[in-house]
């Protein structure tokens, strides 16, 4: 049987998805964007946080009867208030033997979202998505060194994947967190809504300004905060390369 | 909001007026009660003089821009009687608080219709009965005086408009010193004499109740025949929300800001229609716009009220000020019938100063007379659980202890003795017919206990139940030293107690249901009872400061709580629960048999301010209040606040003057509060994003 590793199981999650909903944070992700806000959610398998003084260990197994048990002990809230489930991270595409079989069990009874930065295996992106009602998905850097230099990873990947997204005729939404000095110039951003424009399933662009605060956990888990950029620089809010392309945006 | 009140608003911040203020000894009225004494004045006859002499010390005085007058110039209510007649009234009398009338809501609307004419013409016309006792005669003329007094005072501050040309004031003055409102400016100008008359007259929590439905008419009327615009009306809206502010500082309360002056909104008509119009979601606007404590604002809500009601409401939440609070009529209104109000009265119910659900006009209810710890019951009920076999014999010794404590607590209500009111007794319903004034009773004279404690005594009873009896993980010796020694010497049972233990908030039916019996225990004794003045006794989740009170003789307790921590405010959870959110609160506390509490006494959940930061949070907070309804909660306050904020304003208060915070029932400025109030709304349980 496939288990999975959540951090954290986060009720009335209001900036995640449509309605009242439950978010699920898959520990594990490929990328290691230099502003994130949640480093324990990057480590596969549990560690050692300390908070306040006190240790506990971050990362729970479930299995997937377990987690989809109790979920369901609030499906009738997320029945009466147009909400579900959004399973975030991490990266929750870097386990999708655990959340397909989690989705399998859910379908038909709860909405069920994702957030995901896009990077997987094309198959594994396809096979999941045919499982979800919505999917939002980040859309960091266009430029492929640039992307390499701030998350790790290539975005070839992503891309490819948000072709299929796009393809796939599925409600989606683009999150695209707003870093000062990394992404949020505007050839970047005219690039995004460039690759966006005409998009069928797109219902809307949401920006996510970056707040110094990310640095917040960095601590507990071991590790020094150092992003990279001016922390103390606001990023520049810019909706117009979208609203021109007839995108709907919105601030979170 | 128009430059005008903007400008008024600053006015009153900046205490301006308070110029115009001075004692009643300046006045030379605080000695009566020497003079009463003296003359063996009767107590009736007291009240009306001091009354008297509290409205002929007025100065009137017109604020800049003010089209609805009335400023209280004379700061204390002169006492009406001498200390050693007090001390010996105390000595052989039940009195509750301060002793004069309060906590209830009168029935402004009748006198605002029908006018002060009108019901002195009503009171002469009582007179002429020839059957009346002494007592019954002494009563009425105490009225007549006081509404003479009030009249006079009116006369007093139409002179000083027409002084100061402002003659549409001087008008308005002249028509309601005799007549019934005839326009909505009148109806705010004549509620305003009368509010303002019944703090004068010493009466404190002086509760507001259905505003939006009793002014509605004049509103209608108004903008119906173009008399006023809608922008008029609601500048004129605004301009009595301020005046609820106006000499409030002067208001008797636990902590500056607990004063009652709420107003409840909304609710169902016999026919089932409901009844949120035009003038409720002005009164959100204008609360939106002012961002002051008062008047505290509480909607009526139901299963089927239309989503918009959260959302508007929801909106408001947003800005911090702790309200609206909200009550469900599907379980407040069965919970009052089976309790023995008429189900025409019951639908008529409003919140009184905090929460506890009272009717207008014909109730005398005393609904916080006082508190029962039900933390302290579980803990009285420790010794007895050496020698108990199970779980159920030890929870019976547990009712065995509530039901002696409200034993304990039913039987110190003892020839109960209240400050006579006549001018509140004008606003009440029957007293000019029989004659006696509202401090001796009236329709219902029923008695509140708050429930205090009571996440402390479901996850202590849960934690005892799963760990000592089902798992045998301690011995009674063990947690009876460690309880002893405040955890010190047994860190160990201390972490298992407050970490492991499922706590009620956290929808664990197991330790929900041990709430829920807990509340029906609670009930259950009181059941029956009847005091002396035939009314019968209301169990309630709301603590007033009992949360505070309560836990400083507790010690710790074992839920794993240490003795100087804090128990919850009102119907909420552990302060130091693990949390899973609050659809998972609202669930647990949604769960008990809610109708059987219906003294009241709010959920209140805190939210981060990040959480609203745009309008679909702010529906999303409107569902999860309708979903607290629809699950059959009865009453929910929700607060928002920053914790930074919070701390550097205990560090910085002069720079965080207007910072709001929610802090039993009512809404407050948080840097006027005593330290421990403050701390306690810090170490709330908050949720973010």
């Amino acid at each position: 049987m496939t288990s999975g590793t959540v951090f954290s199981i986060e009720e009335f999650a209001v900036h995640d998805g449509p309605g009242i909903r439950t978010a699920v944070f898959l520990k594990g992700c490929p990328l290691r964007c230099t502003w994130c806000h949640n480093p324990e959610g990057q480590k596969f398998g549990s560690e050692l946080m300390v908070k306040k003084g006190e240790q506990s260990i971050c990362g729970t197994e479930y299995t997937p009867e377990d987690l989809v048990a109790k979920l369901l002990r609030n499906e009738a809230i997320f029945k009466m208030n147009s909400g579900g489930v959004t399973f975030t991270g991490g990266e929750p595409l870097a386990q999708a033997g655990f959340l397909v079989r989690v989705l399998e069990l859910l379908e038909g009874r709860i909405h069920t979202a994702i957030e995901t930065s896009g990077f997987a295996p094309e198959e594994t992106f396809r096979e999941v998505l045919g499982h979800l009602d919505l999917v939002m998905m980040d859309v960091k850097l266009v430029d492929q060194e640039r992307h390499r230099q701030w998350t790790g990873v290539s975005n070839a990947l992503i891309l490819r994947n948000l072709e299929t997204l796009i393809g796939s005729g599925k409600h989606f939404i683009i999150r695209i967190p707003l870093i000062p000095g990394v992404n949020d110039d505007k050839a970047n951003l005219e690039a995004t809504a460039a690759l966006l424009e005409g998009a069928q399933g797109l219902q809307r662009v949401e920006f996510l300004p970056y707040h110094k605060t990310a640095g917040a956990k960095y601590p507990m888990v071991g590790r020094e905060y150092a992003p990279g950029f001016d922390t103390e620089v606001p990023p520049r809010l810019d909706v117009e390369q979208f609203e021109k392309r007839n995108i709907k945006t919105m601030i979170l | 909001m128009n430059e005008r009140l903007d400008a008024l608003r600053t006015y009153l911040l900046d205490k301006k007026h308070h110029a115009f203020v001075r004692t009643s000894a300046e006045a030379g009225i605080a000695d009566l009660n020497e003079q009463f004494e003296r003359e063996g004045t009767p107590d009736q006859m007291r009240s009306a003089i001091v009354f008297r002499e509290m409205m002929r010390c007025q100065e009137p005085v017109i604020l800049p821009g003010e089209k609805i007058v009335l400023t209280r110039t004379v700061k204390d209510v002169p006492f009406i009687y001498t200390d050693k007649e007090w001390e010996g009234i105390k000595s052989t009398h039940y009195i509750h608080e301060r002793g004069t009338v309060s906590n209830i809501s009168p029935d402004y609307e009748t006198t605002v219709r029908l006018g002060l004419g009108a019901r002195r013409k009503e009171v002469e016309a009582r007179l002429e009965d020839e059957s009346l006792d002494v007592k019954g005669r002494t009563f009425l003329k105490s009225v007549l005086i006081c509404i003479e007094a009030l009249q006079d005072l009116i006369s007093r501050y139409e002179a000083k408009a027409r002084e100061a040309g402002e003659d549409d004031t001087a008008e308005v003055l002249s028509r309601i010193r005799t007549e019934g409102a005839g326009s909505f400016r009148e109806a705010l100008q004549l509620l305003r004499a009368i509010h303002f008359a019944i703090w004068a007259a010493d009466n404190y929590h002086n509760t507001l109740g259905r505003f939006e439905q009793y002014m509605c008419p004049y509103f209608r009327h108004d903008i119906d025949n173009g008399v006023l615009t809608r922008e008029e009306a609601f500048d004129l809206l605004e301009e009595f929300f301020l005046t609820c502010n106006k000499d409030s500082d002067f208001y008797p309360g636990m902590q500056q800001g607990d004063n009652g002056q709420s107003i409840v909104l909304g609710g169902r008509d016999a026919e089932g229609n409901y009844l949120f119009n035009e003038l409720s979601e002005m009164c959100l606007k204008a609360s939106y716009e002012l961002r002051l404590i008062d008047p505290k604002i509480n909607i009526r809500v139901d299963s089927r009220t239309p989503d918009e009601v959260f959302e508007k409401g929801s909106r408001l939440t947003k800005i911090g000020l702790g309200f609206p609070q909200y009550s469900n009529d599907d379980v407040v209104i069965q919970g009052l019938i089976r309790k023995g109000y008429s189900e025409e009265d019951a639908r008529d119910y409003v919140v009184a100063a905090c929460w506890e659900f009272i009717i207008p006009k014909v109730a005398m209810d005393i609904v916080n007379i006082d508190g029962l710890s039900l933390a302290a019951c579980v803990k009285d009920s420790l010794p007895a659980l050496k020698d108990c076999k199970d779980y159920e014999e030890f929870y019976c010794e547990v009712e065995r202890n509530i039901f002696k404590e409200a034993d304990r607590i039913c039987s110190g209500h003892k020839d109960l003795y209240m400050i006579p009111s006549p001018m509140m007794s004008l606003l009440m319903d029957g007293t000019i017919e029989k004659a006696r004034d509202i401090s001796l009773g009236c329709k219902y004279n029923n008695f509140g206990i708050h429930g205090t404690g009571l996440a402390t005594a479901a996850d202590s009873l849960a934690a005892i139940k799963k760990f000592f009896f089902e798992q045998k993980r301690f011995t009674y010796d063990r947690l009876l030293e460690a309880l002893e020694k405040d955890f010190r010497n047994d860190p160990e049972l201390k972490d298992m107690l407050r970490k492991e233990a499922p706590k009620m908030g956290q929808d664990d039916d197991e330790v929900d249901a041990i709430g829920t019996a807990l509340l029906d225990s609670f009930d259950k004794a009181l059941e029956g009872r009847v005091n002396e003045r035939g009314g019968i006794y209301r169990a309630g989740t709301g603590t007033a400061m009992y949360y505070i009170w309560h836990a400083r003789d507790l010690g710790a307790t074992p839920d794993g709580r240490t003795a100087e921590e804090n128990i919850p405010a009102n119907y909420s959870p552990s302060l130091f629960m693990k949390q899973n959110g609050p659809v998972s609160v609202i669930k647990s506390f949604s769960k008990p048999h809610l109708e059987r509490v219906i003294n009241g006494g709010p959920l209140t959940l805190e939210f981060d301010r990040t959480v609203f930061r745009n309008d679909e949070s702010i529906r999303k907070l409107g569902m999860l209040v309708k979903t607290f309804v629809t699950l059959g909660g009865h009453q929910l306050q929700l607060n928002t606040v920053s914790r930074e904020e919070l701390l550097d304003a205990k560090v910085h208060p002069e720079a965080h003057r207007q910072l709001i915070v929610r802090v039993w029932g009512w809404s407050g400025y948080f840097v006027e509060l005593d330290e421990c109030y403050q701390d306690h709304v810090i170490s709330r349980i908050e949720f973010d994003v």
